[in-house]
């Protein structure tokens, strides 16, 4: 079950929205479609990212993908951690994996995301 | 026939030996040691080099392995640059050794053309020779080009040259130039422990190779933490007690231990008598030779890096072959179509034929596969995962325009696709060889499955 406290995009990516700021991470179901992950390139502070748009890669022992931005916004805080223990992602998609945090440019890109429910829906039409 | 050759490189040596094996009486001069900037200079040391910081990243990693080691693993500088000067004098020694296995002159010294069929031998001690040969091939290779805004010091600012002997490891290296050395040596310092920071006035790394060759392997540098500054010039290089200190055209500064210039070669036209024998140079430095790399003198012939082209020690020694036998009767013409080159960062680089952007700028009509070494069984066995097989080919006739491979052992793996080429291979021809498994050259088979959607080891689509 995925979380209900977070929004998602359908390109696998989730949102915690507080206020105008805004934690990015990967699905539970993105991380365990790239199985076991190797390195993830993280964005830097201050770099602007658009909704829809690649604004990272994740290589994993089978695949390279881009991580598609959820919502626009100017990077706040990058989740270094991840850069010397990338797994941590497949661990804890939800909470110790966040990505970034952002201060969301456009607060109402959030409204067009998806409930846990319809992620689920989502993910189990993909199969 | 009396042939003299100037110059004892991959192009000389090569072009030596072939012609002695034919019948000539043969004499080498050589300024500096046989083999070259390749073996004294350049290829053979950095690969050795590259041994050293490859046994280095290994040891390090050893736990993933399933190694347990317990201690410090720690380059030793002195050693390292021992154990490359053993390997370059093995191999000079190699040559010598054929030198005198085929009958061949070894003359110490600088020679210059005196008249169009006389060489004036110049030893070290100054003790001058003139000898007079039939036909004379001139083979003085290359040097790293010293730009008068980086004058090399050989300490603060440094050529490839002497980036190969410094017995300790900089705290820090500012790299000028995100080519082929520049790139070699970034990886090679880092690995050693030095902090490195590559300029590059280009807009990507390696601007000569396909797009996504760069691509991976300017995030291959960032996991380094090999810092990259693309579209930006170094404008000004100050030193003082503490290190250098370059300004560059985007406002900053960047300051570094030493500076290594890599940054373009300069033909070895100089004080050789070109005038005196007749022998033209292109606006840009070079010997002009015709297709059967003869100069305006059609006695003297001209190979390797001397006479332009791809500057690439195996050019040189093919031409060495056919120079050494058209001087013995034969008319063969060169042929540049097809040549494999080999970038050893780490990943390492390989590429034949089109870069892609240069197919679309042809106007060619290709297709394009793909596959990815983590596809590979035996990549992960050897802990290799990183890298690509990437086929470009024509679509009319399905022949190999080019391939890219980036990856473990990429450099060995070309061959196969140069065969290919140079033979009119189809891509489905190659598809449909049987590939030994588990191999990292299997991926160059599903590639080129890949180019018509027949990949086996890709998820559906």
């Amino acid at each position: 079950m995925n979380p209900n406290d977070v929004l998602y995009h359908k390109e696998h990516t989730w949102v915690r929205v507080s206020g105008k700021k805004a934690t990015i991470g990967i699905t539970d179901h993105a991380q365990d479609a790239l199985g076991d992950i190797v390195y993830i390139d993280l964005p830097e502070v201050d770099t602007e990212i658009e909704a829809n748009s690649e604004m990272s890669e994740i290589e994993s022992t089978k695949a390279t993908s881009p991580v598609i931005a959820p919502v626009s916004g100017t990077i706040t805080e990058v989740n270094e951690e991840l850069e010397d223990a990338p797994e941590i992602i497949n661990e804890s998609p939800y909470d110790k994996g966040w990505i970034v945090v952002v201060e969301m440019s456009n607060p109402d890109e959030a409204d067009e995301l998806l409930i846990s429910s319809d992620y689920d829906a989502l993910v189990e039409a993909e199969k | 026939m009396e042939l003299c050759i100037l110059g004892s490189g991959p192009g000389g040596y090569v072009a030596a030996i072939k012609a002695a094996q034919l019948g000539a009486k043969v004499t080498v001069i050589e300024e500096d040691e046989v083999g070259g900037t390749c073996l004294n200079y350049g290829c053979i040391p950095t690969k050795t080099l590259l041994a050293s910081t490859e046994a280095l990243s290994m040891a390090k990693n050893i736990a993933s392995y399933g190694i347990n080691f317990v201690g410090e693993v720690t380059p030793n500088m002195q050693k390292i640059i021992d154990r490359k000067n053993s390997v370059v004098s093995t191999q000079v020694k190699g040559i010598r050794g054929l030198f005198k296995s085929w009958g061949i002159t070894l003359k110490e010294g600088r020679g210059t053309f005196i008249s169009e069929n006389q060489i004036k031998i110049t030893s070290k001690n100054g003790l001058e020779e003139i000898i007079t040969a039939d036909k004379f091939i001139i083979a003085t290779g290359s040097r790293p080009a010293n730009i008068p805004i980086f004058p090399f010091d050989g300490k603060r600012i440094i050529s490839s040259a002497d980036a190969l002997n410094l017995t300790e490891i900089p705290k820090s290296m500012l790299i000028v130039g995100a080519g082929v050395i520049g790139c070699e040596f970034a990886c090679i310092y880092k690995e050693l422990g030095s902090e490195v920071n590559i300029v590059e006035m280009m807009p990507r790394a390696i601007a000569t190779e396909d797009t996504e060759v760069s691509a991976l392997l300017e995030k291959e540098l960032k996991k380094k933490k090999i810092k990259l500054h693309t579209d930006v010039k170094v404008e000004k290089v100050d030193v003082d007690e503490n290190g250098v200190h370059a300004s560059l055209s985007n406002g900053k500064t960047l300051s570094a231990e030493i500076a290594l210039v890599s940054i373009g070669r300069a033909f070895n036209t100089d004080n050789i008598g070109l005038d005196k024998a007749g022998i033209k140079i292109a606006p840009r430095g070079f010997i002009i030779v015709d297709k059967f790399l003869v100069t305006s003198n059609p006695n003297v012939y001209a190979i390797g890096d001397v006479s332009g082209g791809m500057l690439l020690a195996h050019v040189a020694s093919k031409e060495g072959l056919v120079a050494a036998k058209n001087i013995m009767g034969a008319a063969i013409v060169m042929d540049h179509s097809v040549v494999p080159a080999a970038i050893f960062t780490s990943p390492e680089i390989a590429s034949v034929g089109l870069r892609q952007h240069q197919a679309e700028e042809q106007g060619i009509k290709f297709h394009v596969g793909h596959f990815q070494y983590r596809g590979l069984g035996k990549a992960h066995a050897m802990g290799e995962i990183t890298g690509f097989f990437k086929v470009i080919s024509d679509a009319a006739t399905d022949k190999i325009l080019g391939v890219h491979i980036v990856g473990a052992h990429a450099a060995d793996i070309i061959h196969e696709a140069a065969v290919a080429m140079k033979n009119g291979i189809t891509v489905k021809e190659l598809a449909d060889t049987i590939h030994a498994h588990p191999t990292l050259a299997e991926g160059l088979m599903e590639a080129s499955e890949d180019v018509h959607g027949e990949a086996v080891h890709v998820p559906k689509k």
